[in-house]
């Protein structure tokens, strides 16, 4: 059966969560992922104000939480994540340092990205992880990795994360025709969610999916009820499998929910775009209860690992925030320090040589610039 | 007069111009049922009905190319872009289509299209959703690029964009939404190409546009002040057309010139300026041409460092006496 969010709320508790095959410590870890990325969220939206000290807008993905943790357990060091703006969840599946996360908002030197991007269009080189805020342009970017992992014959994946908002954009289907065509390495996760910031899918498109119009493009597609995290992480484990063999590329369209305000703390509610009972729909099938029941029918699950795994997230938390508030912020005496290549070590791993740009002492010099 | 605010005067003037022309259209993401993305044209749907206030996908380059086709046909579409940033996803419309389609019909057709939406930094957005496209789109002969300062500026040029029979690019500000000025009742234009003498003195002449203009009406009150330095601030308005003549006559008061924009300085709109007012008037200058803008660097997000990236009074102030020293 198709999914469709005008049609979905009639599932009313999801009772198909299947267990079978999935490995009792996988189950765990599927569910302290989701916990540990609940509670990042949770105090970045608390702290938010009126401290102040945060000011770049934030896309928070509470409610979101079941694909970023199935991504978590199957994507590889090597592989590559490009996000939309909507950054945390995809970052966090990454394994790229949340503690960095944490600076980069605050616009710190020590952020992911040095403090100059913020939130949403945060990078982490170091763990091949990328964002783009800039709608439906980091999906052609994570066609491009995966151009050059068949160029290089590599086992890579490219992983592309967004909503079901970037699929009105022209680059999307562009994105799509080209990934098709070649059959590359490139998994598309669409989390939708059915908005794009107020506006209904079915406002904007002729059909509330993505799947049914990716296939023609010769792009596989699986609609997933995307709070099911033991089916996602399944779902998104055998299509990254059958993507490190050639057998690309792959679309998978998880059906979910933002709790919160498009961006930011404040409460969008007076707009009132949501349809009614739609909140108290997906609430009731938050994907942390569901597993959380799941896991403690099964005796996986035990109040004091419950509370155990809460410390630990708190005291992670915590450590991420000192860290943040205490780094000092970016220096404004190296402006044009970061306009031109030096050197590239994103391209040095692909590519396994050390590059040197030609740019760098000529841009650097002053004199040549001319005093503004 | 009653003091509004610019997001005010902007919807004040898309409103008189919807009920005065019936082919005046408002396209653009969340516009209607949502107010727009910064509540410009709050209201305004349930005024003029779904023909007239019309939401469309997230799709610029898509909607951006109706709104250019509509207009060939004798429709006067307002577009919003939630970010002027989005401008890029369009440029093909934009600078391709709509800046030479006189042009390339031999005169036969018109593009009578307005695109009004903020471009600004320090609001530490970052790169992506910063930038100051004015002297981008003034490169294009054909088209026509306003960035009005103040709410009684951004009504009378509203409306002269929305009756003009070329593509007219209005660059707004969300720092400026909120700030209240003055606004006559009874309807007024202020034709496109009109610079304005925003403050007089006789030291110095500050050419500035945009929200740069009201950074250096600031620092002209300081250097008065603090230094009894008398400064002259001119505000362009619009980018394209130019208003040299209202420049030159300033420097030919002060002898003495500094362009203040929140723009990078590498091909900038302060770059033609530069070029023109010594090549109009090089006898009249007591020293060089000088300019302060945005740090050549893509905007910062860390908000303490975004502040000095861009001009701020403490900056021009600064230049401001390098430039009389
Ligand atoms: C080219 C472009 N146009 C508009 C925007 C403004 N914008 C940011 S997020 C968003 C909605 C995106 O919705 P969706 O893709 O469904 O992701 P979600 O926010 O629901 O996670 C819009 C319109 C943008 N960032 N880029
Ligand atoms: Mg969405």
């Amino acid at each position: 059966m198709e999914l469709s969010h005008r049609t979905i709320t009639q599932i009313g508790h999801y009772r198909d969560m299947d267990l079978t095959g999935t490995a009792p410590d996988t189950l765990l870890k599927l569910y302290f992922q989701m916990l540990r990325l609940r509670r990042t969220e949770e105090a970045l939206h608390q702290e938010y104000h009126p401290a102040d000290e945060m000011r770049c807008p934030i896309h928070f993905c509470i409610g979101q939480e079941a694909i970023p943790a199935a991504l978590s357990l199957h994507v590889r060091p090597d592989d590559f994540i490009f996000s939309h703006h909507r950054s945390h969840g995809y970052y966090f599946a990454k394994g790229s340092p949340l503690r960095e996360l944490f600076a980069e908002i605050y616009g710190k030197a020590t952020g992911a990205s040095g403090g100059k991007a913020g939130s949403q269009d945060i990078s982490h080189s170091d763990t091949n992880f990328y964002s783009g805020a800039i709608l439906a342009g980091a999906v052609s970017i994570a066609v491009g990795a995966a151009f050059g992992f068949k160029h290089k014959r590599t086992k890579q994946v490219s992983i592309s994360g967004f909503g079901e908002g970037c699929t009105d954009e022209g680059a999307f289907w562009e994105a799509m025709n080209y990934a098709g065509k070649q059959k590359l390495p490139v998994l598309f996760v669409c989390e939708n969610n059915r908005y794009a910031t107020f506006s209904d899918q079915l406002k904007r498109q002729a059909d509330d999916n993505v799947s049914a119009r990716v296939r023609p493009f010769g792009v596989r597609a699986t609609q997933i009820f995307g709070n099911d995290t033991v089916l996602a992480h399944r779902t998104i484990g055998a299509e990254i499998e059958r993507l490190r063999n050639g057998d690309g590329p792959a679309l998978i369209e998880a059906y979910t929910y933002r709790w919160n305000s498009h961006v930011g703390p404040e409460d969008d509610s007076a707009n009132a775009y949501r349809q009614p009972g739609e909140m108290e729909f997906w609430k009731a099938n938050c994907p942390i209860v569901l597993l959380g029941e799941k896991l403690r029918a099964a005796g996986l699950l035990t109040d004091a690992l419950s509370a155990r795994y809460e410390a630990e997230v708190a005291a992670e938390v915590a450590a991420n925030f000192k860290f943040a508030k205490e780094s000092p912020f970016p220096t404004d005496t190296h402006w044009r320090q970061m306009n031109y290549a030096d050197a590239s070590p994103l391209a040095d791993r692909l590519l396994g040589v050390a590059t040197r740009g030609a740019g760098f002492d000529q841009y650097q010099d002053e004199a040549k610039l001319g005093p503004y | 007069m009653p003091a509004i605010t610019y997001r005010e005067a902007i919807r004040h003037a898309l409103a008189e111009e919807l009920t005065r022309d019936e082919n005046v259209v408002i396209l653009g993401e969340e516009v209607a049922q949502f107010n727009g993305a910064y509540k410009v044209t709050e209201g305004l749907l349930e005024k003029f009905g779904p023909k007239r206030i019309v939401d469309t996908p997230i799709s610029e380059a898509g909607f951006i190319g109706m709104g250019v086709g509509a207009s060939m046909l004798g429709i006067r579409p307002v577009m919003e872009l939630m970010f002027w940033s989005f401008y890029s996803v369009a440029f093909d419309q934009i600078l391709n289509n709509a800046a030479n389609v006189r042009y390339m019909s031999g005169g036969q057709i018109n593009c009578p299209i307005v695109i009004r939406g903020p471009a600004n930094g320090g609001t530490n957005v970052g790169a992506t959703h910063s930038h100051t496209p004015e002297n981008i789109l003034a490169h294009h002969p054909g088209v026509k690029v306003v960035v009005p300062s103040t709410a009684y500026d951004a009504k009378g040029l509203l409306k002269s964009a929305i009756r003009d029979n070329d593509p007219v690019f209005f660059l707004e500000n969300t720092i400026l939404y909120g700030e209240k000025g003055e606004v006559p009742t009874e309807e007024y234009l202020i034709p496109l190409g009109l610079a304005d003498v925003k403050r007089t003195g006789t030291d110095l002449t500050i050419v500035s546009y945009g929200r740069a203009v009201i950074q250096s009406l600031a620092a002209a009150q300081l250097l008065q002040q603090e230094h009894n330095i008398s400064v002259e601030v001119v505000d362009l308005r619009s980018i394209r057309p130019l208003d040299i003549d209202t420049v030159l006559a300033s420097v030919r008061k002060t002898h003495r010139v500094l362009i203040v924009e929140e723009q990078r300085p590498f091909c900038s709109v302060g770059t033609q300026l530069a070029y023109m007012i010594q090549r109009e008037a090089f006898d009249e200058l007591d020293g060089p041409i000088c300019r302060l803008g945005t740090v050549d660097a893509p905007a910062i997000y860390s908000p303490p460092v975004e502040a000095e990236q861009l001009p701020n009074p403490q900056r021009i102030i600064q230049a401001a006496r390098t430039a009389l020293a």
